[in-house]
């Protein structure tokens, strides 16, 4: 039995390891932390992919009794308690998310990368997510998604919003197939207190 | 549980692992882990017997760090495969070795997987094997009482590299004067299965291919060289002729012994797109 200290989203979670557990069995079995998905086991997915020290990395093919003194952040480490994470947002934004399994991977790799490179080219984003397969083939969204959150890492919101002439709102619009004015008027049905 | 009860060990120092490594019974060394432990999963989902010790090394400093040693690169076994890709060490011969970390798999696997697993995993399709051998590698062993041993690496592969020492680093000489192309074919466009690396090293002289190497890996048993191309491009004129006809002078028994029909092909179009790009780089280095 190996007594190991994990650093989980910036919390230590004390655990008792046999010494074969992944990282993925840790997370999702001993400690709850089911937004980190799993589905092939044998590193082809991406679906596990969890951030150690800043690199997305993949909790499939990585012991857990290894990682005592790393960082670890998983997909419900990213946003800031309400507020979501630029990456999260442009998903959100951009109508990235279809099915939605893969997004926690996708988003792991996607900050990864920002946080190095916040601009960058078409190529790189396709080399930096070639390790996350979406099944539902939403890779055009994915990638508007991943430049637009680039920019507000750099930037903030607000004034990437006032280059773009385009609002948040104007955007949701858009990928929910509406008019702007029709968005309006039923998200004013559907939250009058919002409205005010 | 994915993996068979184990028994984990982390040393921290080389002097450590390699103690462990020769008084433990059973025990395989975990580098990356992008391939063990698939492969533990896998003997597990068989009912197959697994390893009953597991040594990692990925607490040992000694083993990391990506250096100039005078005129030498020194890759640390530990030396993750997207680290030593942002090097800024790999210029001349050395840049090679960005093309083939860049072909390594996924963003992920290339974010843990190791030199030193790349080159001891003892399965033939790993990457590095090749592109080693035409770097003229040293591969440096550690053995439990501290001595040292250096094989170079056509030698590593040549054997098979049955050896109670433990992989610690590989050494490279700089060489501003040898032309390098790599070539990688995989089966599939996302799910990266390797299929066959090649790389090609020459030197152009008055017009003509000198002391050239041509190594290959997967599809054949390990990393070789392909000695009877060697002759033939050697003293030939550096033209697409040359490699037209250089085609002619494989040697058949490294590419179709293990090869389907496929495969040999893409070996085929591998060597000559690799003498075409090195063709082509010095022509206009000289434009």
């Amino acid at each position: 039995m190996h007594k190991v200290n994990l650093t989980i989203n910036n919390k230590n979670f004390p655990i008792n390891l046999n010494g074969n557990e992944t990282l993925m069995e840790v997370l999702r079995n001993q400690l709850g932390l089911t937004g980190t998905k799993t589905a092939c086991e044998e590193s082809e997915c991406g679906t596990c992919t969890v951030q150690i020290n800043g690199k997305a990395v993949l909790a499939c093919i990585t012991m857990a009794c290894d990682l005592e003194g790393d960082n670890i952040l998983t997909i419900e480490g990213v946003a800031d308690e309400d507020q979501l994470h630029p990456v999260q947002q442009a998903y959100l934004d951009y109508g990235a998310v279809q099915c939605g399994f893969c997004i926690p991977g996708m988003i792991m790799s996607t900050k990864a990368l920002l946080e190095k490179n916040p601009a960058p080219s078409q190529e790189e984003i396709e080399y930096a997510l070639d390790g996350n397969i979406c099944r539902c083939a939403g890779y055009p969204k994915i990638f508007d998604a991943v430049k637009k959150a680039g920019q507000v890492m750099q930037k903030g919101w607000q004034k990437v919003n006032e280059t773009e002439n385009i609002s948040r709102e104007k955007l949701s619009s858009i990928n929910q197939g509406l008019t702007y004015e029709e968005y309006v008027k039923i998200s004013a049905v559907a939250n009058p207190e919002a409205q005010k | 549980m994915l993996l068979n009860p184990v028994v984990f060990h982390s040393p921290r120092t080389i002097k450590e692992a390699v103690q462990l490594y020769g008084s433990l019974e059973d025990v395989k060394i975990l580098a990356g882990g992008t391939f063990l432990l698939n492969s533990l999963k896998l003997l597990k989902r068989k009912g197959t017997k697994t390893t009953a010790n597991i040594i990692s090394l990925r607490k040992i400093n000694e083993l990391k760090g990506i250096r100039m040693d005078g005129n030498r690169l020194v890759i640390p076994a530990m030396t993750i495969i997207n680290d030593l890709f942002e090097s800024p060490f790999l210029t001349d011969n050395f840049a090679i070795l960005h093309t083939v970390c860049r072909n390594i798999s996924t963003n992920p696997i290339r974010n843990m997987a190791t030199v030193g697993g790349n080159l001891t995993c003892r399965y033939t399709w790993t990457e590095m094997g090749a592109v080693m051998i035409a770097l003229n590698a040293q591969m440096h062993f550690t053995g439990k009482d501290g001595e040292k041993a250096v094989v170079s690496s056509e030698e590593f592969f040549k054997n098979a590299a049955k050896s109670d020492k433990l992989f610690t680093h590989v050494t490279i000489e700089r060489d501003p004067l040898a032309r390098l192309a790599y070539r990688r074919v995989k089966k599939t466009m996302h799910v990266d299965v390797p299929l066959l690396a090649v790389c090609v090293k020459v030197y152009i002289k008055d017009g003509k291919f000198n002391n050239s190497c041509v190594s290959v890996n997967n599809g054949t048993s390990f990393a070789q060289r392909d000695n009877q191309l060697e002759n033939f491009l050697n003293n030939s004129l550096y033209t697409t002729e040359t490699v037209d006809l250089a085609l002619n002078h494989l040697d058949v028994n490294i590419y179709d012994k293990r090869s389907d029909e496929y495969k040999s092909h893409m070996f085929r179009v591998s060597i000559k797109n690799a003498l075409l790009e090195i063709i082509k780089s010095e022509q206009s280095a000289h434009a």
